[in-house]
């Protein structure tokens, strides 16, 4: 099962990524009312200036779009079962893709996903895979020890992107003569394949499109040179128009089958959990077929250089254990070869190794665990994982949600009476329920929607489950992010532009500048003969959609409510806020991953 | 069919016009094909929507990288907008007649005419018209146009390229697409970009990057089908037979070459919508003049008026004329009128 099995198609490039960056502040926005940081009497305009000041305190790019694309990417190979080819027709083929970046929390960076509607690879009348979307792509796993020598907001990290797309969601392949692709669409037959999944890696992100920005290698330099590329965008934006500031990573992925019990958001195969210590190395995953044992590194390997060289960790073992953490078989042997770079490009990080079939019936039942040669454990299996069917979950203030959580044991889900401890977790951990599951190895909880905020919640599985007392620890734990929309009392305001505008339009008036592209938000005219669109760009059955307004989906359904009432009814006639706070100094601790999170986001 | 006119290339200042040119006809071929994407209907005929509009972006990227050039070799990009009915600069026709550039509204013929500027060469003939240049002036396509160019620029010293002189990168936009020229590498990496993606290998229609390429795009529209792999046939690729699905009845009646019509006798709304499209696109274009020259910042002031001007036509071609069955779209006639206008 999974993107791990054959056939699966390998691809590479790069990714653009232009989100509007300034409601990732406290200081400006306010993630519980949903609304922009206002101080009374503040005006948009005021606002929005507040914004470019921010730039130098790192808010990258005010004037942003949401919008992130792939750029110069192709399939890059496929793998039918004999290894990585390059031959086949489908190899070279544009992959095209689009998609709004928007974070469930806002001021952390455990949440992204991206909204859209198509994903294409290849072209019509080629060889082409044509997916249209069943849900957004999600974030997980995001790795921040991936490249210590790129030090620029998140250049640090890097990440893991999932979706899946139904077969009956109007899935294509158009095979033509790729053998690979005649391949898929043969396996795609299978009763038991409901589609195909797609996963990526992002990483090596470049800001301002100017690597040497994440040179730490002279720190006061780094400094001169990132407030020189701040004061230039704010000079652009001073200047007016439109001043988007994308950033950019590098990208490899890949598409295999999805079939019946894997999860559609993150990997759901054999989780060999990144160990803590000296050594940079991200959670693998890992799936043995018969004889063969492929691994996941495209998360894992960091990067010591910003030519994107691998780290040489030497030969890796794959070892099996027993409970007690003692060797019961070494099922094979890594070289630097088969994780470097150029490994690394060719194969999305994707690994295989051959496996002595009593090695493998072995490896069946134990925990597999990745070890240096000088015996340095670099991640090691955690069999039992609980994995969020709505990895990010939005709600209104008075509404009550079960959200569900599947449990997998070895990448294959359990059966009842899996004790699954699930914590609410923030920064820290506050609450903790223990469920146990049912005949399909689910449990599930309530999700109340008492006020406006964001919740996280934690998943550990198992009898004596440890939840770790930092909360979120996105290489290890398993969570969910539940966004509660405020009710803010509009249902009794008059429906009079006044209070249209100053209740609801001016956040993304204010926060949002590339919205006056297309529509002006502080038109009452404008918005009213845009009535019809506006309703259905903002119906929340339409929430999945790449056009889907709010793009940072923070209406809340007060608010919706209210500018529904104005655009039903007749046609119209004709500050100050908080300063941005300065980055503060790095922690002298050891920062925490939801400091490291928000961190990035300047809070 | 447009073919530019080949001229001795053997002077910085011979290239500067030959670039000066090219910059024009890819500036040219905007209007019409804005006219073409923006008197669809919103929601109608998506699939050649989709098919102009990648195209046109193509153009202004091409524009710039053609800009990008010239500015590298110490030149002076100027923009000068074409007026419609009217020939591209520098087309003299493939039989001495240049091909007058029409504003269309989607249509068979103004997919036909689109064809005809994008169309390519089959037989790349670059080493015969070079050896018969000092005989006199010659047609060629864009493509060949382009090839001569680049095989004058092989001959520059290093010293010959003025590096990051007014450069348009994509740090903003077109990610992947535009990119400074600071030497012959990258010209010719420029030059390879701009005719592989307007006309495709001479035996394939796909480009470098394996999308399809202008001619054949347009060619969907106006066969609506999809152009399709065919493995094992002579040519390799088919016109369908899968439709493209496009719908020749769902769009605006607009009227044609709208520079030829007197408004005066319109309704004010449709005046009031040409006004406003002639204010954005001479903003549009002086902006764009302006990141060319030295301030590339300005580039988002140009995509602030092309927004503008996109509003602005969606307005003009739902704007009923004194004729309540026809509306109109942009002149595209260069008004400068803003203040700071550069041309």
């Amino acid at each position: 099962m999974s993107v791990l099995e054959t056939p699966h198609i390998l691809f590479r490039g790069k990714v653009a990524w232009d989100p509007i960056t300034t409601n990732n502040y406290s200081t400006m926005y306010d993630e519980a009312t949903a609304s922009w940081a206002q101080i009374p009497a503040e005006t948009a305009q005021g606002f929005r200036d507040e914004a470019i000041a921010a730039v130098e305190n790192g808010n990258w790019n005010p004037g942003g779009t949401h919008r992130s694309s792939f750029f110069d990417t192709q399939i890059s190979g496929v793998d039918t079962g004999g290894g990585v080819a390059t031959v086949d027709p489908f190899v070279g083929a544009p992959v095209g893709f689009q998609g709004m970046l928007v974070d469930c929390e806002p001021y952390g960076a455990f949440s992204s996903q991206l909204f859209f509607d198509t994903l294409s690879l290849g072209i019509a009348g080629g060889c082409r895979i044509y997916a249209p979307r069943t849900t957004r792509f999600t974030a997980r796993y995001i790795n921040f020890r991936r490249n210590g020598a790129n030090r620029m907001i998140a250049g640090v990290a890097s990440v893991i992107w999932q979706t899946c797309f139904a077969k009956t969601d109007g899935l294509e392949i158009d095979a033509f003569d790729s053998p690979a692709l005649q391949a898929l669409a043969t396996a795609i037959e299978d009763p038991d394949v409901l589609g195909l999944t797609v996963r990526w890696n992002s990483y090596f992100t470049v800001y301002y499109d100017d690597p040497t920005l994440g040179d730490a290698s002279d720190p006061v330099k780094q400094k001169q040179r990132q407030a020189a590329s701040a004061a230039e965008l704010q000079a652009k934006l001073r200047g007016g128009g439109f001043q988007p500031n994308p950033a950019r990573s590098d990208v490899v992925g890949v598409v295999g089958l999805w079939r019946t019990g894997e999860p559609i958001h993150e990997p759901g195969d054999r989780a060999l959990l990144s160990s803590e210590g000296a050594t940079a190395f991200g959670t693998a995953f890992a799936r043995i077929d018969g004889d063969t044992l492929t691994l996941d590194l495209g998360n894992s390997v960091s990067e010591i250089d910003q030519a994107l060289t691998k780290q040489d960790l030497g030969p890796i073992d794959v070892v099996a254990l027993d409970s007690d953490g003692k060797d019961l078989a070494t099922l094979g042997s890594l070289t630097y070869a088969d994780y470097d770079q150029a490994a690394y490009e060719s194969a999305s990080g994707l690994v295989t190794l051959k496996l002595d079939p009593a090695a493998a019936k072995i490896a069946a039942d134990a925990d597999l665990c990745l070890r240096q040669g000088n015996g340095t454990v670099l991640a090691t299996e955690a069999a039992l994982r609980a994995v969020p069917l709505t990895p990010n979950l939005y709600l209104d203030q008075g509404d009550t949600t079960t959200a569900v959580a599947q449990v997998y044991s070895r990448g294959v889900p359990v059966g009842a009476g899996v004790p699954v401890t699930i914590a609410a977790s923030a920064s820290s951990v506050t609450v903790t329920s223990v469920s146990e599951t049912d005949a399909n190895g689910q449990v599930s909880f309530d999700v109340i929607g008492s006020q406006g905020q964001v919740n996280g919640f934690v998943f550990v599985p198992g009898a004596d489950a440890v939840v770790p007392v930092g909360g979120i620890d996105p290489q290890v734990t398993t969570y969910m992010y539940a966004r509660t929309l405020p009710d803010n009392g509009l249902d009794q305001a008059p429906a009079t532009w006044a209070n249209v505008y100053n209740q609801v339009l001016i956040n993304w008036y204010a926060m949002a500048p590339c919205m006056d592209n297309w529509l002006r938000l502080d038109d009452p005219a404008q918005v009213h003969a845009y009535g019809p669109m506006l309703k259905t760009l903002t119906d929340p059955a339409n929430f999945e959609m790449f056009r889907y307004m709010p793009v940072v989906r923070d209406m809340t359904a007060d608010s919706r409510r209210l500018l529904y009432r104005f655009l039903d009814g007749p046609a119209p006639g004709a500050m100050k806020v908080a300063a941005m706070a300065t980055l503060s100094a790095e922690p002298e601790h050891e920062p925490t991953n939801a400091e490291l999170s928000r961190a990035m986001r300047g809070n | 069919m447009i073919r530019l006119q080949a001229r001795p290339l053997e002077t910085l200042e011979d290239a500067y016009d030959l670039l000066q040119t090219a910059i024009g006809v890819e500036f040219g071929t905007l209007p019409p094909y804005l006219y073409a994407l923006f008197s669809i209907p919103p929601g109608k005929n998506p699939a050649a929507g989709a098919r102009i509009r990648s195209v046109m972006l193509q153009e202004m990227v091409h524009m710039c990288l053609a800009c990008n050039i010239l500015n590298a070799l110490g030149g002076s990009p100027k923009l000068t907008p074409p007026t419609y009915p009217g020939p591209l600069p520098g087309d003299i026709g493939p039989h001495g007649t240049p091909l007058d550039i029409h504003l269309l509204p989607l249509s068979r013929d103004a997919m036909k005419q689109a064809m005809n500027i994008e169309e390519p060469e089959k037989v790349p003939d670059f080493p015969i018209l070079q050896a018969s240049l000092a005989a006199g002036p010659q047609a060629m396509t864009i493509g060949q146009f382009y090839t001569m160019l680049d095989a004058y620029l092989a001959t520059l010293p290093p010293a010959a390229w003025h590096v990051d002189r007014n450069q348009i990168t994509d740090s903003q936009f077109f990610a992947g697409q535009i990119f400074a020229v600071n030497s012959y590498a990258d010209a010719n990496l420029a030059i390879t970009q701009i005719i592989s993606e307007g006309e495709g290998a001479p035996d394939n229609p796909l480009d470098f990057q394996n999308d399809i390429a202008h001619f054949y795009r347009f060619g969907e529209v106006f066969y609506d089908r999809v152009l399709t792999k065919a493995p094992g046939t002579e040519t390799g690729y088919t016109w369908g037979p899968e439709p493209l699905g496009v719908d020749w009845d769902a769009v605006y009646a607009a009227i044609s070459d709208p520079a030829e019509h007197d408004f005066s006798h319109d309704p004010p709304e449709a005046q009031a919508a040409q006004a406003a499209c002639d204010a954005a696109y001479a903003e549009m274009v002086d902006e764009l003049q302006r990141a060319i020259s030295g301030e590339p910042g300005r580039m988002g002031n140009a995509a602030q008026a092309m927004f503008d001007l996109r509003m602005a036509m969606l307005v003009a071609f739902r704007s009923p004329l004194a004729d309540p069955t026809k509306v109109s779209g942009p002149t595209f006639l260069y008004k400068p009128t803003t203040e700071g206008a550069v041309l």
